[in-house]
């Protein structure tokens, strides 16, 4: 909503200048979102009255006119067709500049010396009007400069006017707010209306058929009206607040609008088939050309303004071309009426039509303030275009829409507020803002609230009026007692935050990729959804095709965020993710959404450095992070189990395992995704449900008895088939090994020259102890022997 | 040999002419003993089984009584202190020595350190953090909800009208269940939703806040994500005030924003606050002077808050007359622009690491 001062200032003295009046607006609640101040760009424009005007004595279309621009008479020659001796127009002297940049010299204009430029609207830059020069009203003197004389300089406020406020959608309602924030008089415009001629009724009638959409109709008949150009400074306003001007009957419809904001319309009163309106709902059969020039099919839920042959206006939302006021137009129906805001609304939206008019229906219009409205214009089309006001109005009522009765206690609202409210004050808030408010009990205030705020109905909306007009800055700054209340976090929320900087402490940078991925990943990932879900969830409305699936996995946006650094030539890119993913459920609306953690690393692990050789990371370097993760989290009962995934490549990758259930996957990536993806085969992803896995995070870890005496160290080097994995020796070596044997670490790998084809060998390092005496050398060794044997026996390996 | 003899010994010395000479002789020897090779030399020659000192106490058995007695002091106390003195000389090679193969060792301590892997917290997930901490430490839960919403939680619950704008296919990504044909199945446009949800389970009194992710048909852009984070907060109690809602989201932006910042309420409207208002904090950047981030007006709009509207509470039968409560919601990544200086909104779901690793 943009609201000029000037304009604003004939309703409420203002007493503040723009900025301070912006403060005290903002912290009412109607957020002042800029201040704009106006001027006119003219320098070097003033206005000069046209003595004479003759043809140009070589060219047809020109006119030499004789300008007075104040105590000197200057020669000018004009092509304007409107130019005429004795009118007011505004005249551009050399050295005068134009908003565009122009500035204006003196010319010789096929012989003949023009000393300025008489201008035209679209010269001035205040409309595209550039048929004809600019003619200024009388009252202007000559000489003045073109700013002053137009009262140009004004100052707008650009407000936001929040939906639950329509009365504020206009001057008036405007000016109450700031009358009710300053303490100063409200003023409504008066005027007097000399109605003359045959009574409206006699030549209209109005009937409301669907008085539950239409609860009042007021018309009024204004006859003899001549259509034109309204003045300058209607038409000023009206696009100062952003409304295009057409004629003097459609902007006074346009000006009380803005004005009282009730949205009005001008039929033209010869188009009306018999005099006659029907309000009523649409019928399969009717069809109707609005304004715009588009044939609107309609629905029987779109409310019409009908005559008697048919439609002749979309109620609330446009009107019909078939009765438009027009130049030849001289009888006006004025139509001033109340609309049911959700109907409004539901036409707007079917037809995609957002006029002025509809705005404020849909928010709600005052509907105690059609008649005023209506005469307000009638009086404006009386003065401005010669109309003669039709005596009465015809005032159709299919519904009294009386004025609500509410009761608010004031001790309460205080304390919801936390202010010390006394009941006078209370009362003195309500009634400045225009509400009847009346102390019933020694707490209770009857409050009578105007049919202009819709928006009140009930005891906490006026609580809101009174906490918002005494000053949010004055209600003091207070803690609720909770002192009975511990803020803590869960304990999966804090193993999240630690999981998270394991990972981060592990050097893996957290990204957070969007929850929507392209359908084309589903089959770039798993063509036969052997692991994806087969279905999925697709947004209804997504803004495209790239963005339409909710993602069951966290590999399409991390593989994504990977391509995103890989083609900016970030080659080494360790990342991690902990988010939901999107799983339907059989038999219910709202899917899974359990927590996954993925890991998707490439490129270098550890760069070439000035000693060292680089490292790649691969299966192991994930495979450790994962390790370090379970350790420090103490997560038990993990394991990894060799498993295929379409989308991994399969001897490497594994499922992971937690307490015997597979809860996700951890491998390298297919080279065939990732040739389709573009990044290096070369990558190691992992993803996990976080909820098993912190299930099986142990909280609190056992005490396990350091050992007193000392250890045994030993090694041992086996060699066993290629096909053997390590995993297989380890655990043999375990069980062979028995309780004494404490830890078993892998220490070399060895193929090669030394060894038969298919042959590797494994070297350990193995400590034994034990917990209650010192561990004998001979004892160590027959356990080692022991180990032998069964590796022997179990998996054909010798000692190498 | 300065010292190392105290003075009335030295003096008894110079008396006799054997010890005088003698004493010459180890002071000439002591001078040019530099290492330790020249030292073990003057040891053998005055201490050695034929050394001087040695011969000389050796000699003196044949001497009166008297003579024996005086010779054998001074000789003895020559040799004690000649062994106090090559002690010394050693140690002090010594010292010397490793100092010296110390000093072989040097290396370039400004060659780069042994690479470590470093890695970050997406600065989204500190902020929350951060946001979650402040509240924590103000008796506050954290609680989630569902991103899959039904209509009710996240608009009928909340006193949002049918008609409501935002409700559009323009504003609100609906989902397709399958197998199912629902209309009320959305994407969350807020983190409201979580209120309802933990009203209905949770009895009053409840201090909670809702971090998470909320969606909007918006095309991104430099301020528009479809995706984005907000964290929800909700307080219900008895006698909980507007001051209440002033004090706690105070406390919340100093703390976040730093102390000397100042914050401001002003009215405004949401369908299931009430009163309602939009918070906002002086501007850093130019103190709250105006400047382009604040778009001239010196304040920072960081958060929308309000009285919970006793509809809400008809909603999930919590009494309106009994207890009263207030909610309140901010975006994560506006924090994080307003925090952080990141200028473009969409750089948070790039995850380049060239910004992660700013942070
Ligand atoms: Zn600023």
């Amino acid at each position: 909503m943009r609201v000029s001062l000037q304009w604003l200032a004939e309703y409420v003295d203002l007493e503040l200048d723009a900025w301070e009046l912006a403060e005290l607006l903002t912290a009412s609640g109607t957020a002042v979102e800029s201040v704009e101040k106006v001027a006119g760009e003219w320098r070097g424009v003033v206005v000069g009255r046209v003595l004479e005007a003759s043809p140009h004595p070589s060219a047809d279309r020109l006119t030499l006119c004789k300008v007075d621009v104040g105590g000197e008479v200057r020669d000018i020659v004009c092509g304007a067709p409107n130019v005429a001796a004795g009118i007011l127009a505004p005249v551009a002297l050399p050295g005068a500049r134009l908003p565009d940049g122009t500035v204006i010299g003196e010319a010789s204009i096929r012989g003949v010396t023009s000393q300025g430029m008489l201008l035209s609207e679209k010269e001035l830059g205040v409309s595209e009007e550039a048929e004809g020069i600019m003619i200024l009203e009388e009252g202007a003197r000559e000489g003045m400069d073109l700013g002053e004389a137009l009262a140009a300089e004004d100052t707008v406020l650009v407000l936001e006017i929040t939906p639950n406020r329509p009365d504020c959608l206009c001057m008036l309602g405007v000016a109450r707010e700031v009358a009710a924030l300053t303490g100063k008089e409200l003023r409504r415009p008066s005027f007097s209306i000399a109605e003359t001629g045959d009574p409206a009724e006699g030549e209209v009638r109005v009937e409301i058929l669907d008085g539950d959409l239409c609860s009042r109709y007021v018309a009024r008949l204004i006859d003899g009206v001549s259509i034109g150009p309204s003045p300058w400074w209607m038409r000023k306003r009206l696009r100062g607040a952003g409304v295009r001007p057409i004629n003097n009957v459609v902007d006074v419809t346009n000006y009380v609008m803005l004005e009282l904001g009730q949205p009005l319309h001008a039929f033209d009163y010869h188009l009306l088939e018999g005099g006659h309106i029907i309000v009523r709902r649409a019928s399969p059969t009717d069809a109707l050309t609005t304004l715009d020039g588009v044939q609107r099919g309609l629905s029987p839920d779109d409310l019409l303004i009908c005559d008697s042959s048919g439609p002749v206006a979309l109620a609330g939302v446009m009107g019909g071309e078939n009765t438009e006021v027009s130049p030849g137009t001289v009888k006006v129906l004025l139509e001033s009426a109340h609309f049911d805001p959700a109907s409004i609304m539901r036409t707007s939206r079917r037809h995609d039509i957002a006029s002025e008019a509809s705005y404020r229906f849909e928010r709600g219009v005052d509907p105690g303030g059609c008649r005023y409205a209506a005469d307000r214009a009638a009086f404006l089309m009386q003065e401005l275009a010669g109309g003669a006001v039709r005596p009465g109005a015809v005032d159709a009522v299919a519904r009294e829409i009386e004025p609500l009765r509410l009761r608010m206690r004031v001790g309460r609202s205080g304390r919801l507020i936390g202010i010390p409210l006394s009941q006078h004050e209370a009362v003195g808030i309500l009634r400045s803002l225009g509400m009847g408010a009346v102390a019933v009990s020694e707490d209770e205030v009857e409050v009578e609230v105007p049919t202009f705020r819709p928006d009140l109905e009930r005891e906490i909306d006026l609580v809101e009026e009174v906490a918002r007009l005494y000053g949010y800055e004055r209600v003091p700054s207070t803690l609720p007692r909770t002192a009975s209340n511990v803020g803590q976090l869960t304990f999966a929320q804090r193993m999240r935050r630690e999981l998270a900087r394991v990972l981060v402490g592990a050097g893996l940078h957290e990204a957070i990729t969007v929850s929507f991925i392209p359908s084309s990943w589903l089959d770039v990932l798993d063509r036969e959804r052997e692991c994806l879900p087969s279905e999925v969830l697709r947004l209804r409305n997504p803004l495209s095709e790239e963005a339409s699936i909710m993602r069951p996995s966290l590999l399409p946006g991390l593989l994504e965020a990977l391509r995103f650094n890989l083609n900016r030539r970030i080659m080494d890119v360790h990342l991690f993710e902990l988010g939901r993913v999107f799983l339907p459920r059989e038999g219910e609306k709202l899917p899974g959404e359990p927590l996954r953690l993925a890991c998707a690393i490439t490129g270098r692990w550890v760069p070439k450095q000035w000693d060292r050789q680089p490292e790649e990371a691969d299966f192991f370097t994930l495979k450790g992070i994962w390790e370090l993760l379970a350790c420090s989290l103490h997560v038990e009962g993990w394991s990894l189990r060799r498993a295929t995934f379409p989308f991994l490549h399969p001897p490497r990758s594994c499922a992971l395992m937690l307490n015997g259930e597979a809860a996700g996957y951890m491998g390298m990536v297919h080279p065939r995704v990732a040739q389709h993806l573009e990044i290096p085969a070369q990558t190691a992803v992992m993803e996990v449900d976080v909820e098993p896995l912190l299930q099986a995070v142990r909280a609190v870890p056992e005490y396990r008895e350091i050992p007193r005496f000392p250890a045994v160290q030993m090694d041992l080097a086996v060699v066993v088939g290629d096909e053997v994995d390590a995993g297989a020796v380890e655990a043999v070596i375990r069980e062979a090994g028995g309780e004494l044997l404490r830890e078993v670490r892998l220490f070399d790998l060895y193929r090669g020259e030394q060894l038969m084809q298919g042959e590797k060998s494994l070297a350990y390092n193995l400590v034994f102890y034990a917990l209650d005496r010192t561990l004998r050398d001979e004892e160590a060794q027959d356990i080692w022997r022991e180990i032998v044997r069964s590796l022997g026996e179990r998996l054909g390996a010798r000692l190498r | 040999m300065q010292g190392m003899i105290p003075e009335d010994v030295a003096k008894e010395m110079e008396g006799d002419p054997r010890l005088s000479a003698l004493l010459a002789d180890l002071q000439e020897a002591l001078r040019s003993a530099e290492d330790m090779d020249s030292l073990e030399r003057v040891r053998v020659a005055f201490l050695g089984r034929k050394g001087k000192i040695t011969s000389l106490l050796q000699g003196i058995r044949e001497l009166p009584a008297e003579e024996r007695r005086r010779l054998g002091r001074l000789g003895n106390a020559l040799k004690g202190h000649l062994e106090e003195e090559l002690g010394r000389r050693r140690e002090r090679l010594l010292v010397e020595e490793l100092e010296e193969s110390l000093h072989r060792e040097r290396i370039d301590i400004t060659l780069p350190g042994r690479h470590v892997n470093f890695g970050t917290r997406h600065l989204l997930s500190r902020i929350i953090e951060e946001i979650e901490d402040i509240f924590v430490g103000m008796g506050y839960r954290v609680v989630e909800g569902p991103e899959v919403e039904l209509d009710y939680y996240n608009f009928e619950a909340l006193n949002t009208p049918d008609w409501h704008p935002s409700k559009s296919l323009q504003d609100t990504f609906y989902v397709e269940v399958p197998g199912g044909d629902y209309e009320d199945v959305l994407l969350r446009t807020h983190t409201s939703p979580v209120q309802v949800r933990v009203m209905e389970s949770t009895p009053p009194p409840l201090y909670v806040i809702a971090p998470g992710k909320a969606y909007r048909h918006d095309v991104p852009d430099a301020t528009h994500s479809p995706m984005f984070h907000q964290v929800e907060g909700l307080a219900v109690d008895e006698g909980i005030s507007l001051g209440d809602l002033k004090g706690t989201l105070e406390v919340f932006a100093r703390k976040m924003f730093g102390e000397d910042r100042r914050v401001r309420f002003r009215p405004h409207f949401f369908p299931f606050t009430e009163p309602s208002a939009e918070v906002d904090v002086s501007c850093n950047i130019c103190g709250g002077g105006g400047c382009r981030v604040c778009k001239g007006t010196g304040w920072l709009e960081i958060l929308g808050a309000g009285m919970v509207d006793p509809n809400v509470f008809s909603y999930v039968g919590y009494d309106a007359e009994k207890y009263s409560g207030f909610a309140f919601g901010m975006g994560v990544e506006r924090i994080a622009l307003l925090k952080y200086g990141v200028p473009d909104i969409r750089f948070f779901f790039d995850n380049d690491l060239r910004l992660l690793r700013q942070y």
